[in-house]
């Protein structure tokens, strides 16, 4: 029998279950999703026994289809989830309802609150967790303001990969990572941080017990080791956080690297062995493991952005998919030289988190021309997007400078995209198409089981595509078009005020 | 074509289809104060908009309407027109009485129909739902008003199939447009979560793959290829999933029977229950309760 290691990602949208080599190659993986619920427009909740039964589901298949008949041996199971997830949890374990996910906004009251008090720098710099209603921090404050019953039934808030967790094996454990996405943990001490506890209203044992990335102490409840084909004694790693986890799989550990991931949403991200410390609170630091801290800023306006662009200027006539159709825009827009003629897009359709953290700002074109065609408007809007990354990545470049990027995510995978990109940056990109939590997770466990002797030396074993280079004669002017991009998104942060006025009118 | 009034009780040449209340092509020249005043009435009423640009309103919601949109319009819904007369222009009226047609989606046609029960609950459903009873430019409609028109007029041999036939067509027709346009077919995830939302509102039913692909407007082939692709399920195993999921909570939080919660949440039997139950969790459901006290 070979022996192999199984990790398994919850995330926003499905639970993936990765089959990894002693080496770290990835040999097979399955998914499969569940629904986010919206019962307000600004509510995203999971249903907790539709994750876990999924959960179960996946791995179920991923034995019997693949791990028994070609007779592998499963070493360990690694976990990683998704940050700032909340559920309350009442004395018996039972669910409270449902999961209050990340892209919940609820908790828009408490994110001021916490400001007006003069007590968010504070939070802000011990926890590493922007001061946003994202953070389950603002989640558990809007619970105890506004669920009162459900509140005070409450004996854990935890997270869904924590539910899961409990599930298979009867404890409470947050992994560090995780933890330090709460907006309720000390990355500094590493432990609960008493002011944040303060704010939400409860107390450290409301939550789990914290425990390292590496941590191995768990057990398989017997049921499901039988269920499985397992040994009850197959070790399990707690594992990380999916941030921490793709930015460990991309390989930029030690090295003069950022990672750029384009899907719906963007990020960029860095690895370093200190939280960065801002004064204007624009990045988030969170723990990856014992050494090192994961780094950067999430843009809300990437992906997403195409695919609004695609539905609403795209060619549907002949029944294409929106990726047919943002292919064929992406095509046209090569033909249009840098600047589209005159024409630039700032791209704050959904409000923007890094680095201006503003939730009214709002989409603008500005330099429209009657001449100006759909195409035009797809180079602006694509350079719009990327030149948004660029201005995250400049801020982290002061504070870790870099001298190449690692470029993953579903959107990031188009050659206009990674060229463009290169030619903004100056610099060479790496596009990696692999799974990167898998890969994360992957170096993670063979770490821990001694395969590796570090995760440095882990990150070795990562693997990129064709790299690409600048054209360094267009970078330049992509220079220009960012002063000018900068300029406007200031100059017009008044503006976005006031518009937003008309809305809640 | 020119313009007729047929109704029910009033000509002999609808005597033979009892479930035709009325069926009418006018073409108003002149307006009528009062002659198309907010209200409901019986059955199911098809419109098909000919000639003009019509404002009218579906309980509190206006809609204009123009030539080759179709209107659908259900018993439970007060329909008239804005200005309380109609407007100058033309349009085709079909009224249908199923024996049966309630807003909670309970609906049968008739013995006279050839579609088959579980087809019937489907298009009840679909009924049921109604959000958008407009189906803009749906020429496809005319022809088959004009030839239920000449079917009923002239009589030749075969008619009374014929009719019959052309009321089950327009009803399919009209059903799918429907289904389609609540569904974009560029948004399947909007149709996913629209879909696990009927599921879970209706556990207790035995839901099959046709009746799934039938409410989101997609044939049974396409829509589990889609749901596999989207979701890593099959239709079938996805049902299963939210049943187990559901089965988990009520296990957890409340006293029900096991009897009570199988049949809540769709099994067949409290059996059927327990060996689902089992082989995807590795507990029985007694099991399961007893360590989740």
């Amino acid at each position: 029998m070979t022996a192999c290691i199984i990790c398994i990602d919850i995330n926003t949208s499905a639970v993936k279950a990765h089959v990894y080599s002693m080496e770290g190659i990835a040999l097979y993986s399955q998914k499969a999703s569940y629904p986010t619920f919206h019962p307000q427009p600004d509510w995203s909740e999971q249903d907790p026994e539709q994750v876990f039964v999924t959960t179960l589901f996946v791995v179920k298949n991923l034995l019997n289809t693949f791990v028994i008949p070609q007779q592998y041996a499963v070493q360990a199971f690694c976990f990683t989830g998704s940050m700032h997830s909340v559920l309350p949890i009442d004395a018996h374990g039972v669910p409270l309802g449902k999961a209050i996910i990340w892209a919940d906004n609820r908790g828009t009251a408490q994110v001021k609150a916490l400001q007006a008090s003069g007590k968010a720098a504070e939070v802000y710099r011990a926890t590493g967790t922007p001061i946003h209603p994202m953070s389950p921090l603002m989640k558990i404050a809007w619970l105890k303001q506004f669920q009162p019953t459900i509140a005070a039934k409450t004996d854990k808030y935890i997270s869904l990969k924590e539910y899961i967790i409990f599930q298979l094996t009867g404890q409470y454990l947050v992994d560090e990572s995780i933890a330090s996405s709460t907006g309720l943990f000390n990355s500094y001490t590493r432990s609960w941080e008493t002011e944040a506890l303060a704010f939400a209203g409860i107390k450290a044992h409301h939550l789990s017990e914290v425990a390292s990335v590496m941590y191995d102490g768990l057990k398989l409840k017997k049921e499901y080791a039988f269920s499985w084909g397992v040994s009850e004694n197959t070790t399990l790693i707690l594992g990380g956080s999916d941030g921490c986890m793709a930015t460990l799989g991309a390989g930029i550990l030690g090295k003069k690297q950022v990672t750029v991931t384009i899907g719906a949403s963007a990020a960029v991200r860095i690895v370093g062995q200190k939280p960065i410390e801002d004064p204007q609170a624009r990045f988030f630091n969170y723990i990856l493991n014992e050494e090192y801290y994961v780094s950067g800023g999430p843009s809300n306006n990437a992906g997403v952005v195409f695919d609004w662009f695609a539905r609403q200027m795209g060619d549907f006539s002949q029944g294409e998919s929106v990726e047919e159709v943002l292919e064929e825009l992406f095509r046209k827009a090569r033909e249009i030289s840098i600047g589209a003629d005159g024409l630039l897009f700032l791209p704050y359709l959904l409000g923007e988190r890094a680095p201006i953290w503003n939730a009214n700002a709002r989409g603008v074109y500005l330099g429209l021309h009657i001449n100006h065609q759909t195409a035009h408007l797809m180079r602006a809007t694509l350079e719009g997007v990327l030149l948004e990354i660029y201005s995250i990545a400049q801020m982290l470049h002061q504070v870790h400078t870099f001298d190449s990027v690692v470029l993953n995510g579903s959107a990031s995978t188009h050659p206009i995209i990674t060229q463009t990109l290169a030619d903004i940056f100056g610099k060479t990109i790496h596009p990696n198409t692999d799974d990167g939590v898998g890969t994360g997770m992957a170096l993670l466990t063979l770490t821990k089981l001694g395969v590796f002797n570090t995760l440095s030396q882990a990150v070795n074993a990562v693997r990129y595509e064709q790299a690409y280079q600048p054209n360094l004669a267009h970078y330049p002017q992509y220079q220009q078009l960012f002063t000018l991009f900068e300029q406007l998104t200031q100059n017009l942060l008044p503006a976005f005020e006031q518009l937003a006025t008309f809305r809640q009118a | 074509m020119n313009p007729f009034e047929l109704y029910q009780g009033k000509t002999a040449l609808l005597e033979e289809f009892p479930f035709i209340a009325s069926f009418t092509y006018q073409k108003i020249q002149q307006i009528t104060l009062h002659s198309m005043p907010v209200a409901r009435q019986e059955g199911l009423r098809l419109f098909g908009i000919q000639e003009g640009r019509f404002d009218w309103k579906i309980d509190d919601k206006s809609y204009l309407l123009y030539p080759n949109d179709a209107l659908v319009v259900c018993p439970w819904q007060a329909m008239g027109s804005t200005k309380g007369h109609t407007e100058i222009g033309a349009f085709m009226q079909l009224q249908l009485l199923p024996s049966q047609l309630e807003g909670n989606g309970h609906f049968t046609l008739g013995e006279w129909s050839q579609l088959p029960t579980s087809d019937q609950r489907i298009v009840g459903k679909i009924l049921g739902q109604n959000n958008r009873p407009v189906l803009p430019r749906f020429k496809r409609l005319f022809p088959l008003f004009e030839t239920l028109a000449q079917e009923l007029t002239e009589q030749e041999l075969g008619y009374r199939t014929r009719v019959r036939q052309l009321v089950d067509e327009i009803l399919l027709t009209v059903v799918r447009a429907m289904s389609k346009q609540e569904h974009d077919p560029r948004d399947f995830p909007q149709t996913f979560l629209k879909l696990e939302q009927s599921l879970r509102n209706n556990l207790e039913h035995p839901w099959t793959v046709e009746e799934m692909a039938g409410l989101v407007g997609l044939g049974t082939t396409a829509f589990s290829e889609k749901v596999k692709r989207f979701s890593g399920f099959s239709p079938l195993n996805y049902l299963i999933n939210i049943r187990i999921s559901e089965a988990m909570r009520l296990l957890k939080s409340t006293e029900d029977s096991l009897t009570d919660i199988a049949f809540q949440t769709g099994f067949y039997s409290s059996q059927h229950f327990s060996s689902t139950f089992k082989k995807l969790t590795g507990y029985t459901p007694r099991d399961f309760r007893k360590n989740n006290p």
